[in-house]
């Protein structure tokens, strides 16, 4: 199979051999506590354990490569908008006439930045240590349909080739002279021609693959038995306990006035 | 409360396979929109032709699990927006049921707003709180910019900037995916009718065996 579109990075690290379901929780708990932390540091710490984890893991060069192409367009804007009209606004920073940035705004905008960095590393630290397959296999193995959990393993890969027809399409279209570059009406115009025969030809598959999944007893009720169980641990399972609780004790503690 | 009728079937396989697929054309719609180079997402048409051809299940959770893949591969944010396509999803699935699609102009229309609406009203939400009330699309964050600096609280503004950018692209959205509906063969429409519509379309009784 292709490697597609999921982020996976080989590697023997305890974070690729850990349970699926370990590093999920890992991930909402960064996520909860970021938006939980009150202040910069706070924050800024979390974002640092979390590259900790990832160096151990030796995927960090991949991280900073997608997360600063995702992340750079966006604090741009934040740090602007947030600069120009924050309600909290005081004390200019930059004084630029009407278009003057203000300190308040300014922090806000760098806040809120640094909980999406942290957000965006606690997902891609999953996402690059875990094989989707083996996510999918975790969840219907903890009791998930197996029909849902074919869709969840089917999707990337069906995807994938969703995709490669959209580009066989498009090259064919455009041999047969369809515009796809020029003023934006013309493009905008393209797109149709382009769409529907993917559309029609992913149709077809789909009756294919619902018969060819049929006759294979895929409607079938009754338990399923796993050739592969994904391995699981004691101290994992105490670990997740851990993270779940983390989450509501950060939240008494914020409200008991943490600063 | 008769629109949730809609909601009572259960999957069979063909339901159950139309979802990947669905997400796969989520994709395709973007994947084209950017190959083009137009300034908009254009990522729920599969979402929407989902709701319209198979109900509002296989709309909500094709739309629901594009988002999480798209997390997991792409934009860590948009997890948090799976919970909209979640509800284009279903409000695609209700039209369908009642045909919506078929009633030329008024229910193009109808669920073009249903769509918008509800894709802007849980944005905004979501957007206070990742984003400080932007949307992060430069067009929408400029209406917020104008909107605040005017003197208009904050929620109202990050409202105007989601919806300045969902009313065009939701549109399109669900125009397209209407036109797609429109194309395709009478019998792919029926085959995957998961339930009796509201009103029965009389050539649809002969409909093929089902998978």
């Amino acid at each position: 199979m292709p490697r597609g579109l999921s982020l996976y990075v080989q590697g023997g690290s305890p974070l690729h051999r850990a349970h699926p379901f370990t590093k999920g929780l890992l991930t909402l708990a960064a996520i909860a506590l970021a938006y939980i932390a009150p202040s910069l540091p706070w924050v800024v710490a979390i974002g640092l354990v979390l590259v900790a984890l990832m160096t151990l893991a030796g995927v960090i060069r991949r991280f900073l490569v997608l997360a600063l192409a995702l992340l750079l367009p966006l604090t741009g804007l934040l740090l602007v908008v947030q600069g120009l009209v924050n309600p909290a606004n005081r004390t200019v920073l930059i004084p630029l006439g009407p278009l003057s940035l203000y300190r308040e705004g300014i922090g806000i905008a760098i806040l809120t930045a640094g909980r999406l960095v942290d957000l965006v590393a606690a997902t891609f630290l999953f996402s690059f240590t875990t094989r989707p397959a083996d996510f999918a296999e975790a969840l219907v193995q903890r009791g998930l349909s197996p029909r849902l959990g074919y869709v969840v393993q089917s999707a990337l890969q069906i995807i994938q080739q969703t995709l490669e027809t959209a580009d066989r399409i498009r090259d064919a279209q455009r041999a047969r002279g369809l515009e796809t570059e020029g003023p934006i009406l013309r493009r905008a115009r393209a797109f149709l021609p382009l769409l529907l025969p993917v559309v029609l030809s992913s149709l077809v598959a789909t009756q294919e693959r619902a018969m060819a999944l049929e006759v294979r007893g895929f409607g079938l009720r009754g338990p399923r038995v796993a050739r592969y169980v994904v391995p699981d641990t004691a101290s994992q399972r105490a670990l997740r306990w851990a993270l779940v609780l983390l989450a509501p004790l950060a939240l008494i503690a914020r409200i008991a006035g943490w600063r | 409360m008769n629109w949730l009728n809609a909601f009572k079937f259960r999957l069979n396989t063909l339901g159950i396979v139309l979802i990947p697929v669905c997400i796969g054309i989520d994709w395709a719609g973007r994947s084209i929109d950017k190959a083009l180079n137009l300034p908009l997402f254009l990522d729920s048409i599969g979402t929407v032709l989902g709701g319209l051809l198979a109900g509002p299940w296989v709309g909500a959770l094709s739309g629901f699990i594009a988002n999480f893949i798209n997390a997991g591969t792409v934009d860590p944010i948009a997890a948090w927006y799976s919970i909209v396509s979640l509800g284009i999803g279903f409000a695609a699935g209700i039209a369908g049921y009642y045909s919506w699609q078929r009633r030329r102009p008024w229910g193009w229309i109808a669920l073009w707003i249903l769509v918008f609406l509800v894709a802007s009203i849980v944005s905004t939400p979501l957007n206070i709180g990742l984003f400080s009330g932007q949307s992060g699309v430069w067009f929408g964050d400029g209406v917020y910019t104008g909107l605040v600096k005017a003197g208009i609280p904050t929620w109202i503004a990050s409202y105007f900037d989601e919806a300045s950018v969902d009313i065009v692209d939701k549109g399109i959205s669900v125009l397209v995916a209407i036109l797609i509906y429109q194309g395709l063969p009478k019998r792919y429409r029926s085959l995957f009718r998961l339930y009796r519509p509201a009103e029965e379309e009389p050539e649809d009784k002969r409909s093929p065996a089902r998978a």
